[in-house]
């Protein structure tokens, strides 16, 4: 017998059994997964939000202070 | 793929390397095999995290977990006392003709022995090599060390368990 052989079939007796390693698996996958994280709620604002909102705002009352053109 | 079919690819991929890593490290297979499902427990629940990085990361994250593990185990003296017992056997005294099995067992028992007498580093890279299957490549990357160092380490333990078959065919051939 080889020293490879001696190794080999010591390293037989230390590994671990198919039936273990299957046992294990279930038990992990048995576990609950953990919650996928989930955005904050309510999700919060756009910092530019209210610039945008304000501009908005006041492009439409300025434009609702306009004089209608008449149709000729 | 499911959650589940991504957990086994990983799980058979690196559980025969992460259970020699800790039979190496304890001596004991049965503690071997518990630190190894807490390995894995964690990357279960950090799978989402895992699944994103290619193999050779994968790899690297569940060693970090499992040296980390191991490190944990050695404060609470949970691997020192199954070092101490690990692959303890009364040593091969041979009376009597034995049959081939009985020869084989005490070599298996004489090679234990041996390997639970060298150094940690050693003992550790000729289990991963011997029981975990892996490469000097792989076991240079996932130690983190050179791999002529790996190369090393094996020299030096398998002339180790090499003497130790030699004394012992001394004693039975007398």
């Amino acid at each position: 017998m080889s020293l490879d052989d001696d190794i080999a079939a010591w390293a037989a007796t230390v590994r671990l059994p198919d039936a273990e390693a299957a046992a294990i698996f279930q038990r992990i996958t048995g576990t609950p997964a953990p919650a996928p994280s989930v955005p904050p709620f309510p999700p919060r604002l756009d910092p530019s939000w209210w610039r945008h909102f304000t501009a908005d705002f006041t492009a439409r009352m300025v434009a609702s202070t306009r004089p209608v053109r008449q149709a000729a | 793929m499911d959650r589940e079919a991504e957990f086994r690819r990983l799980y058979e991929a690196n559980r025969a390397a992460v259970h020699a890593y800790f039979t190496g490290r304890t001596g004991d297979p049965q503690s071997a095999a518990d630190l190894m499902q807490d390995v894995f427990l964690r990357a279960w629940q950090h799978l989402e995290k895992l699944t994103d990085m290619p193999e050779d990361r994968q790899r690297a994250w569940i060693f970090t977990v499992a040296r980390n593990l191991s490190v944990d185990a050695h404060r609470h003296r949970h691997t020192q006392a199954g070092a101490e017992q690990a692959l303890a056997y009364e040593p091969a005294r041979p009376s009597q003709p034995a049959s081939t099995a009985v020869i084989a067992a005490e070599r298996i028992a004489v090679v234990g022995e041996a390997i639970r007498g060298l150094p940690e580093a050693q003992r550790v890279t000729l289990t991963m090599a011997a029981a975990g299957g892996m490469t000097s490549a792989e076991l240079a990357a996932v130690l983190s060390v050179p791999a002529g160092t790996v190369r090393y380490r094996l020299s030096l333990a398998r002339r180790a368990v090499a003497e130790a078959l030699d004394r012992y065919d001394d004693l039975t051939e007398k």
